[in-house]
């Protein structure tokens, strides 16, 4: 008789009991529906074999880290890690009395920075494998490495700025580069209110003469609004002879500039006419003004010195008609990029929702018909509608930076919706879209910004980690990734992790650079003035309170290996060389309690560390480089006596003592 | 006077009300790649928290951009009296209960469902409030004509942001409360109705009508409660293809047989629709190794607009049932099915597998050689010349 009720309780009760199962088991899987074979194809193509080479060197700038990484591509294997503008204890860059000069600044000893953009040197707008340069952006300097030694050679020092961001972008010829002020601030420096910034603050961009090594020099620098100058690219074919830089806080904002900054729809692309400047300069425009800051570089002598130099050749755009056009873009344009062809300028306006691209041909006509819709202090704005050539619409959100294919397609990072956007050129059409992890910042393709781009694989430098690899506490290694653009539709790859935190990288085919390394130094060419070369001229000076050792490494000893004599209150200097004629035979030095890094001395090469022992005793000192079968045998001792002993110096191997004459 | 089991089953919905208390009453979930383990808030009945911890300061911070107001509970005058009167329909539900009038109970259901519609109307207000009211002067990020207003149930793309707004635990339980108000009160209306007031349960007829009436509303609620929990789960689902009026994600040809067609969905939820088995393969090849990927559908062919999991269907190759870019693929949700169109029509019974390696070894590039060219083009072009 009740059955009835009690089966619509019964399935009362199922009803509840699956909500409840429901709202309390309801998490599922999250499986990846990938088949095996796909990944094993994605695997396939970046597999570089044991013993192969990858087939492009990929230069990541190392961000906070202040140093640049070299990296293989495809394989996403790491290389080394060049210093730059950072200390670096691993080889005793920064630590040596030879490279302590290299982070000399008008401030004193830099030992970090911030190092942005990697910029490869160009012949005919084409990356020619010699030189790469890069930005250090805190304490504005630029920096030259040489690509057959991957060692940082030259450091130049960028006054009348702050925050070099826009730098160290080169010209198709190399001959220069420029480095624009992120900061404007009052020029020259000087005690005011912040208050007082419209008017009073300035930004500068600087062009360096930068084709011939140990001699960067700023050729002049142009004196400019006070906005904040970000990102730059050269043109090239058509457009050569111009440098674009973007702008943002046209407003002349000093405070809260992520509110303040935003506010006008459209800030300024600079473009500026660099050979127009030389003329100006050559019939006398420009101002010598006082200044004060560094060019370091190796002498022959392969040790850095620091110049000092004291002025700078400042052009303003009113002294010298037709140098700089502002072309108006949307929303604090981030990235300014050329086209191969030289007619395009993409602009990644960061809060725009279109990537506007400006025609380097409608820009010239615009100045021939004077088409200009204001002019601001002496630079003529030109109408946007005269300058555009198209706007690409539905490219993601945050468009930052654009590279090239070279086959009419171009490329653009959308920070905000973490996605690559391919778009043609001509239609501005978006063809094909990527999802990347996650939030990518600049891409890279070798070649990519220049004249004759390698299409075959795109790195996306994402900002944002979090778990795409196995966790390491709260910090994260920034992720590359790899995309194959070599189809019609881009191709995911590899995630690959990185060192600091690349902003721009740049990419070069591998037999650009391999076939000109530098195995070792010559010890026949060394021609450091503590040098020894052979074990005749090791010795131990006393100069006053200063002890200099004339070392050398070789495997597996160096000579002397016991030094008795040293006193407290001495200053010990190790000049130590490495007299090896090898390849990949480096010695390292390091002693105990020296409050200094080690030494990591290349075949060839003197390098010196410096202690100042603190208590008497016995010091021991070795090879920190594993050498040789018998590198835990490449061993010795210092004797340090106390402050008025009259232990006399003497050094010596095997025994045989020898003291000063 | 109320039966004992439906004044049982009002003390059940009211008491089960108290759940409320503790329970997540309503969630708003944000999805974007660069969060891949999620953003959320929870609203419940006297605050809004995070998802997790820092959640709600996270998603304030991000709403800044494009000059949301902050959200801060303590400003919202509802989670001070919202746990008032939730207090007072709980009591008064009890009252119905243990006084077992009628009248009462159909007063108190019509509250509940009163104050249900007041809240959820309160609810899209304050969203629609957060939504559009921005500070135009600081967002940094403005849009013209886009608004930022989450939806009140179901899922909305903002920005780069997917949002989706679904009740919570709580919230369930008090939608199934007033169900389970609603069907007793409509069973003591019929009762009311039909005359069996004031007969004492000893002399009822022995008829199984009655309670065979009384069971359905307790049926329906228990049936609508599990589909509920089916539905509840936070899972991305494949939507309907849309023939005729969207195109293919690889061939970029418009789907229109509806006895084929797959999707792709990903984390996020986001659906990509394909016009056959064959231009999922396709992609997939050109796509290979995308994380981003949660499952692949394909079209039921003895049940068309059915989508059923790709890896699960069985698939049928054949020459003489033509799929549309041509490489004969059909996919089945039962074997039986597949194996009566292999003898009708001929060809080859396939897995998941082999139908990928079959596409592959036809299209290596995931392309055909000929490019998109295929008999349904030429149809749809002919179609096209005599329109």
């Amino acid at each position: 008789m009740k059955r009835p009720i009690n089966r619509a309780y019964t399935l009362l009760a199922v009803g509840l009991t699956a909500v409840t199962v429901g709202l309390f088991a309801c998490q599922g899987g999250n499986g990846s529906a990938v088949g095996a074979g796909d990944m094993a194809s994605a695997a396939q193509a970046v597999y570089v074999a044991p013993g192969e080479y990858d087939e492009f060197y990929a230069f990541m700038s190392g961000g906070f880290s202040g140093q640049l990484t070299v990296m293989g591509l495809p394989s996403g294997r790491l290389l080394k890690q060049v210093p730059v503008f950072s200390q670096f204890p691993e080889n005793g860059w920064g630590y040596s009395e030879e490279t302590k000069a290299m982070l000399e600044t008008s401030h004193g000893f830099v030992p970090w920075d911030d190092a942005h953009h990697p910029e490869l040197s160009m012949t005919d707008g084409v990356p020619d494998g010699r030189w790469i340069f890069i930005n250090g952006n805190n304490t504005p300097r630029v920096a030259r490495i040489d690509l057959s030694t991957f060692e940082t050679t030259e450091i130049l020092e960028i006054p009348n700025s702050a925050g070099n961001h826009g730098s160290p972008f080169i010209t198709p010829d190399s001959r220069y580069l420029v480095a624009s002020t992120r900061f404007s601030v009052p020029i020259p420096n000087r005690d005011m209110s912040i208050e007082e910034y419209k008017g009073n603050f300035k930004g500068t961009l600087s062009f360096v003469r930068a084709d011939t090594p140990k001699e960067m020099e700023i050729a002049f620098q142009i004196l400019m609004p006070g906005y904040d100058y970000d990102l730059a690219h050269a043109g090239k074919g058509p457009s050569d002879g111009w440098m674009f830089f973007t702008s943002y806080n046209t407003e002349e904002e000093h405070t809260l500039l992520e509110v303040t900054a935003s506010r006008r729809d459209k800030d300024f692309v600079a473009a500026v006419n660099y050979r127009r400047a030389e003329e100006c300069i050559a019939s006398g425009a420009g101002t010598e003004t006082p200044a004060d800051y560094r060019h370091n570089y190796f002498n022959d002598d392969h040790i850095a010195v620091s110049e000092r130099v004291n002025s700078v050749l400042v052009i303003e755009p009113s002294d010298c008609s037709d140098l700089v056009y502002f072309l108006p873009t949307p929303k604090s344009p981030h990235g300014v990029d050329v086209d191969p062809s030289g007619e395009y300028i993409v602009a990644g306006g960061k809060l725009a929702t279109v990537i506007p691209v400006h025609s380097f041909s409608k820009m010239l006509a615009a100045i021939e018909a004077e088409d200009y819709e204001d002019v601001v202090e002496g630079i003529p704005v030109i109408r946007y509608e005269s300058v555009i050539a198209g706007e690409v619409a539905n490219a993601g959100l945050g468009p930052l930076h654009t590279e090239f294919d070279g086959r009419g397609y171009a490329y653009t990072t959308a920070f905000i919706t973490s996605e690559i956007v391919k778009w043609e050129i001509g239609t501005w059409q978006v063809v094909d879209r990527i999802p990347v992890y996650y939030s990518v910042g600049h891409l890279m393709i070798p070649g990519g910004d220049s004249r004759e781009p390698e299409g075959k694989y795109l790195v996306a430098l994402n900002k944002i980690t979090k778990d795409r690899y196995l966790p390491t506490g709260p910090e994260l290694a920034h992720s590359a990734q790899l995309i194959d653009i070599s189809g019609d539709r881009m191709r995911l790859l590899l995630d690959f992790p990185t060192q600091g935190e690349p902003h721009y990288a740049q990419g070069i085919p591998a037999e650009k650079v391999m076939n000109n390394q530098v195995q070792f130094y010559s010890l026949e060419e060394n021609t450091h003035p503590r040098a020894a070369k052979s074990p005749a001229e090791t010795r131990v000076v006393r100069e006053g309170n200063e002890v200099h050792v004339y070392m050398i490494a070789s495997r597996s000893h160096f000579t002397p290996d016991n030094i008795e004599g040293v006193r407290i209150g001495d200053e010990v200097f190790f000049h130590v060389t490495n007299v090896e004629q090898d390849w990949d035979v480096p010695h390292g030095f390091a002693t105990m309690g020296a409050n200094t890094a080690e030494l990591l001395i290349m075949p060839g090469e003197t390098r010196t560390l410096t202690w100042v022992p603190q208590e008497p005793g016995i010091y021991p000192f070795y090879c920190t480089d594993f050498c040789s079968a018998l590198h835990q045998e490449m061993q010795g001792y210092l004797r340090v006596s106390p402050r008025n002993a009259n232990v006399p110096l003497r050094w010596g191997i095997g025994g045989e003592w020898q003291t000063q004459q | 006077m109320m039966t004992k089991g439906s004044r049982i089953l009002v003390l059940v919905a009211a008491l089960a009300l108290g759940l409320v208390y503790v329970l997540p009453v309503w969630r708003i979930s944000l999805e974007a790649p660069q969060y891949p383990e999620g953003l959320g808030m929870v609203i419940q009945i006297d605050d809004i928290v995070g998802e997790k911890p820092h959640d709600l300061n996270n998603i304030n911070n991000l709403n800044h951009y494009i000059g949301m107001k902050r959200i801060v509970p303590e400003s919202i005058p509802e989670l001070v009296f919202m746990p008032m009167i939730l207090g007072g329909l709980i009591l008064l539900g009890v009252a119905a209960a243990v006084l077992g009038r009628r009248w009462f109970l159909y007063g108190w259901i019509a509250l509940f469902v009163a104050v249900s519609v007041v809240g959820l109307a309160d609810f899209w207000k304050w969203e629609y409030d957060y939504g559009h009211n921005l500070d135009q002067e600081t967002a940094a990020i403005q849009i013209p004509g886009m608004s930022y207003q989450p939806p009140l149930i179901g899922s909305r793309q903002i920005l780069n942001f997917t949002a989706h707004s679904w009740p919570g635990s709580g919230g369930w339980i008090a939608i199934l409360a007033a169900m389970l108000g609603v069907g007793v009160a409509a069973y003591e209306f019929r009762r009311g109705r039909s005359g069996k007031e004031g007969i004492a349960p000893a002399e009822k007829a022995p008829s199984r009508a009655p309670p065979a009436q009384g069971s359905a509303p307790m049926a329906v609620v228990g049936l609508l409660a599990a589909a509920f929990a089916m539905s509840a789960c936070g899972e991305p689902e494949p939507r309907a293809l849309a023939y005729g009026s969207e195109s293919c994600a690889h061939c970029h040809m418009g789907l229109a047989d509806e006895s084929h067609g797959a999707e792709l969905l990903l984390r996020t939820g986001k659906a990509y629709p394909f016009d056959s088995v064959e231009c999922l393969v396709g992609y997939l090849i050109q796509n290979d190794a995308d994380p981003a990927i949660h499952s692949l559908w394909v079209t039921d062919f003895s049940d068309p607009g059915t989508l059923i999991r790709a890896t699960e269907a069985h698939y049928l190759q054949s020459a003489v049932l033509d799929s549309p870019m041509g490489l004969g693929l059909t996919a089945f949700a039962r074997p039986e099915d597949r194996d009566g169109a292999v003898n009708a029509f001929g060809g080859t019974a396939m897995n998941w597998e082999e139908v990928r390696t079959w596409v592959e070894t036809q299209w290596p590039e995931g392309v055909s050689a000929h490019g998109v060219s295929h008999r349904r083009a030429e149809r749809d072009s002919h179609a096209t010349a005599e329109s």
